[in-house]
């Protein structure tokens, strides 16, 4: 049987088409104002890459931001749950799983089955999600997804003072006024948000094997200022990390 | 002469375990200004205050909720990275519940050899508070002597208060040369010499202040003072932003901080026996608003020292979070105002955002020049 | 799935008259003065004992569950505190005193009318918000502020010297009071006062440790609308009798086998003042059968425990159940005082160990699987030590959930991510909705 999973997220909808544990198509599109128009065009298109047509498809399970808004769905899985599942389906070994999505990241301690053991979020703040580095992108005049690859360019590591992103933003600005290189500066807006993130980790404890998801870990500026802040070589990031959490609800729908 | 602070001030750990190696005596953390030093010192021991480095960090998430002020966070962080790995014992002085969380994780996760909390009443203007504090500092000082295993004497208290007394008036007189049309120091170097009194050896940073206080004479600073500042409130030991204020043509003259001169302004006075004289010192000092209860005594030391250090202006500096400086700041800020001293407020979040900070207190010092804008 | 055991459940019979009380009391308070009475505000941690000496027509409107019922009143709450923020005060301080403060600048009473000035403002000193509202209340009011601290350590170091140093400065309040209001003191009143608050908070303390039966008579949704009543007035009278009412109705509960949850088989405890505008996480938790039977802070805000001589944890024995008679006005303040310092929810302001060891107690008595942490925003006094509180619990392998709000400013309140991770710690503790439970709700 084909199992669907739909990840309504903040920022992007994603969808995953599996059978007997192999994924067999996925698609990601933007979250329109009406999630659940996104989440079925999401479906059609990873229908379509699948050749498969809509009848062939079983159940659906949906998880993320908008989860309870898509009606066509069989149920829901919370972001933890899928987040986990997805993880130790693609990592066996993975015990503790480092989400970092659009606006919101979180930490999750799971067992060998994918159950959630226990997990953090980051709090009502933009620092700490990839919002963040949005709007710093957007402060430096550069492309989102060239901020990563510039902040891998910088040659001195400076402190992100301001811990808020309002205040970060005119710090940003103060310091493209005192002439600091770009790539510094990009630098130090990774390591504000791996700051934040490796915060939150910490209250689950930074122990066991980690596998880096969700949006933000497709950042390697991120990744690379995350790998610093933990002092750990060895951090895993998901192929695809911003599909994990819609396998875990293609999984969840198996069950 | 002056540098000596500064070095200290970055140097603050190494100093701390050369002391103890040198000496062979105890380092105790002190948690807030309110602990009875002049215990610590009569038994050799050396008092370091615990502070933040105004580092960003991510380590006291597991310990501390956001909503607590950035400074017990900071504070706890040095800790969690080892920093102060070289303490013997720590002790806290009751004061707001924030930095109480610092000593509590503290106490709990990173052992020493002594820890010891010492519930100094909150309310320093009832009568009852001394006779009740003079017994908690008996009770310190017995706990203290268990620890050492050997009685403090007389002699051993009065050096004690004699040390801690010492210091105090220097930096008193220290302070006076603020007062000059043109301060011989910066209040960026107030503040290192200030702050560092709270770690390094009393003797030694007496003899050091002292010293200083004889080259005032032949230095004269190669800078405009510009518009004098006051420095009010939380623990605010923020060199760099000092630094900023400074550059931009004012001098900070006089501050009402933890980290400045709430902690050394007065002098122990005889009354009552040897521990009563401790105790009331801390009774008497120019309170943190923690403790100002029922009326808000601070409020007229703080407009005496503007007036007195002819300050224009005085910067509010708020530790975010910080519940007691909350509570007292919209009224001090009216009753400064209302005396004519123009006030900033600013909200500090334990690191330095110079950026944002510049662009605010350059407006403020345009006004108080009385500069049109355009 | 198997239908899962329903226990029976019945409504309490004597909940409208805590509504009753409640609301009598708001309008005692503000008619008091045009009787001639005397009125004073502060917090419902003041020794409320003491201003009873001063007469009969003595009426007091403490703080806290003022404030708390505001905050079910969306729109006005949110009046209040921008009324507060336009005075320069910061966004972050205790939602309950920006509430206060903002009814009293409006002058607008939530329950209609003026603001009703108090004669005085009476508090104790424990949490540093706590002395700064009282302490900006009076002087916006213009009239005296008596406050009494009573940061003497925790209860179980508490000696001569600390109990004195509470004491003495009760003396004083009543010297003040009797300046305040050219009242002469009656100290018989302030005798039978202290009596009857050590019997409401012994008995509130006795209603809770019947809740360590299975299934559980009452739930901690329940529980909040009845505790409250010491928070406004612990030495009443009318309290102290309508506590002993309730408790026999508790008694009879357990007795009956009588559910307050009616699929009860998970049981946990939370911590601190709920988010009161979304009460409504309690009853999502019922369709996962889950039940929270109290926290520290609903049992020991107001409750007075001690160990039982079984080692247990149960109610604190007044005394009078011990044949002690008070006499005099010192012995009186002596016996409130050390009767509060033994408050539960004071202990953890000197070490959050103790509160640890408290939780951990619960969770072995109360028979508890999980535990849910409010990080309340709006708190500092009883957020302080949470997380301490946490690993304590983790590391004796009590599964605990934690999650962001405040209880009186719902800006700082996000429902659904909230309910989200209700769901995920449901899934932790292996838990799936119950499809008749959550029919039951939705009806």
């Amino acid at each position: 049987m084909i199992t669907t999973g739909i990840d309504v997220g903040a920022k992007t909808v994603k969808v995953v088409l599996m059978e007997d544990g192999k994924i067999r198509g996925k698609a990601k599109v933007l979250s329109g104002f009406d999630q659940e128009e996104s989440a079925r065009e999401a479906l059609e298109q990873a229908l379509k890459e699948a050749g498969l047509a809509r009848e062939a498809i079983g159940s659906i399970v949906t998880t993320g931001n908008g989860r309870k808004a898509i009606s066509f769905a069989k149920g829901d899985v919370t972001e933890a749950r899928a987040a986990a599942l997805g993880a130790v389906f693609l990592y066996p070994t993975a015990r503790t799983v480092i989400d970092v999505g659009a606006e919101e990241s979180r930490a999750i301690k799971c067992d060998a089955t994918g159950k959630v053991l226990d997990f953090a979020v980051n709090e009502k703040c933009a620092a700490g999600s990839g919002a963040f580095t949005e709007a710093m992108a957007r402060a430096l005049e550069v492309p989102l997804e060239e901020l990563g690859p510039l902040s891998l360019k910088a040659t001195q590591t400076i402190p992100m003072n301001a811990q808020c992103a309002v205040f970060a933003e005119s710090e940003v600005i103060s310091l493209i006024h005192s002439k600091t290189e770009k790539a510094d500066i990009a630098r130090a807006v990774h390591d504000g948000l791996s700051s934040r993130v490796v915060a939150m980790v910490r209250r689950v404890g930074l122990d066991s094997e980690l596998v880096l998801i969700g949006g933000v870990a497709h950042n390697p500026g991120f990744v690379e200022s995350f790998k610093r802040t933990v002092g750990l070589d060895d951090v895993r990031t998901a192929a695809e990390p911003d599909f994990v959490g819609a396998i875990g609800a293609a999984l969840a729908a198996a069950e | 002469m002056i540098e000596q602070f500064k070095e200290w001030y970055v140097n603050r750990h190494a100093y701390a375990r050369q002391w103890k190696e040198r000496t062979g005596g105890k380092v105790i953390g002190t948690f807030c200004t309110y602990v009875p030093e002049e215990i610590l010192v009569a038994a050799n021991m050396l008092p370091a205050r615990i502070l933040g480095s105004h580092e960003p960090q991510d380590v006291t998430e597991p310990h501390i909720f956001g909503m607590f002020c950035p400074f017990c966070r900071d504070s706890l962080a040095q800790g969690l990275k080892g920093r102060f790995n070289y303490l013997d014992g720590v002790v806290l002085a009751h004061s707001c519940i924030h930095f109480r969380q610092t000593f509590n994780s503290w106490r709990i996760h990173l052992p020493v050899e002594f820890s010891y909390y010492i519930p100094m009443p909150n309310t320093v203007q009832t009568d009852h508070a001394r006779p009740y504090h003079r017994e908690e500092v008996e009770k310190f000082k017995k706990a203290i002597e268990e620890y050492i295993g050997r009685p403090l004497t007389d002699s051993d208290i009065d050096r004690g208060i004699a040390s801690a007394d010492r210091n105090r008036r220097l930096l008193r007189k220290a302070y006076e040369y603020r007062k000059l049309d043109n301060p011989p120091l910066t209040g960026e170097e107030a503040m290192f010499m200030a702050t560092t009194s709270q770690f390094i050896d009393k003797e030694e940073h007496s003899d050091a202040v002292e010293a200083t206080l004889n080259s005032f004479a032949n230095r004269k600073l190669p800078r405009e003072t510009g518009i004098r500042l006051m420095a009010v409130g939380s623990e605010n030991d923020d060199a760099e932003f000092f630094k900023m204020v400074e550059s931009v043509g004012s001098t900070v003259v006089i501050d009402e901080q933890c980290a400045g001169s709430r902690y050394f302004w007065n002098e122990s006075t005889a009354n009552g026996d040897r521990l009563a004289r401790i105790a009331n010192r801390y009774l008497d000092r120019p309170p943190c608003p923690v403790k100002d209860y029922p009326t808000h005594s601070r409020f007229q030391h703080v407009l005496n020292l503007a007036k007195d250090y002819r300050a224009q202006g005085a910067i509010i500096m708020q530790e975010k979070f910080c519940d007691p400086h909350e509570g007292d700041n919209p009224r001090l800020k009216k009753y400064l105002e209302e005396n004519g001293i123009p006030t900033l407020s600013l909200e500090f979040d334990s690191t330095n955002p110079l950026g944002p900070f510049r662009i605010r207190v350059e407006a403020f010092l345009e006004t108080i020049r009385g500069e049109e804008l355009f | 799935m198997a239908t899962p055991t329903k226990y029976p459940t019945a409504p309490l019979k004597c909940w409208p008259k805590a509504k009753e009380i409640r609301q009598q009391y708001y309008k005692d308070y503000a008619e008091a003065h045009d009787r001639g009475g005397i009125r004073w505000s502060g917090g419902a941690w003041a020794f409320d004992a003491v201003p009873m000496g001063l007469g009969d027509d003595v009426h007091v409107m403490t703080g806290e569950p003022y404030a708390a019922s505001i905050a079910w009143d969306r729109k006005f709450a949110q009046e209040c505190q921008d009324a507060t923020d336009a005075k320069g005060w910061a966004r972050d301080l205790c939602s309950y005193m920006r509430i206060y403060w903002g009814s009293m600048y409006l002058n607008r009473f939530f329950f209609g009318g003026e603001f009703p000035k108090p004669d005085f403002y009476y508090q104790s000193q424990i949490c540093c918000s706590h002395s700064k509202w009282d302490q900006e209340a009076s002087l916006h009011e213009k009239v005296p502020y008596f406050c009494v601290d009573v940061c003497v350590g925790p209860y179980e170091t508490l000696d001569e010297s600390r109990l004195n140093y509470v004491v003495k400065q009760l003396h004083d309040s009543i010297a003040g009071m009797e300046k305040a209001t050219g009242r002469k003191y009656d100290d018989e009143k302030l005798i039978a006062a202290v009596h009857n608050e050590c019997r409401s908070t012994s008995l509130w303390a006795e209603i809770c440790t019947l809740n360590k039966a299975v299934p559980a008579p009452l739930d901690e949704k329940t529980m909040f609308s009845l505790y409250v009543l010491a928070t406004l007035q612990r030495s009443s009278k009318q309290v102290a009798d309508y506590y002993e009412e309730l408790r026999d109705e508790v008694k009879d509960r357990v007795a009956r086998g009588i559910a307050a949850v009616p699929y009860e088989r998970c049981r946990i405890i939370t911590d601190t003042q709920p988010p009161w505008g979304f009460l409504k996480i309690y009853r999502y938790m019922e369709q996962f059968g889950v039940v929270s039977v109290g926290s520290v802070y609903t049992f020991g805000l107001e409750g007075i425990f001690a160990e039982q001589e079984d080692g247990s944890w149960g109610p604190r024995k007044t005394p009078q159940q011990l044949g002690i008679k008070i006499k005099t006005r010192d012995e009186a303040l002596r016996v409130t005082a050390d009767w509060n310092l033994s408050r539960p929810c004071w202990q953890h302001f000197y070490d959050p160990r103790i509160k640890t060891r408290m939780m951990l107690k619960m969770v072995k008595e109360w028979k508890i699987n999980g535990v849910i942490l409010h990080l309340n925003r709006g708190c500092e006094g009883l957020t302080l030590g949470s997380m301490e509180n946490r690993l304590g619990l983790i590391e004796a392998g009590v599964p605990v959930m934690t999650y962001e709000g405040n209880m009186a400013d719902e800006k700082e309140f996000d429902e659904r991510r909230t309910t989200s991770r209700i769901e995920s710690f449901m899934e932790t503790l292996g838990l799936k909705q119950i499809p008749e439970a959550a029919v039951a709700h939705a009806a």
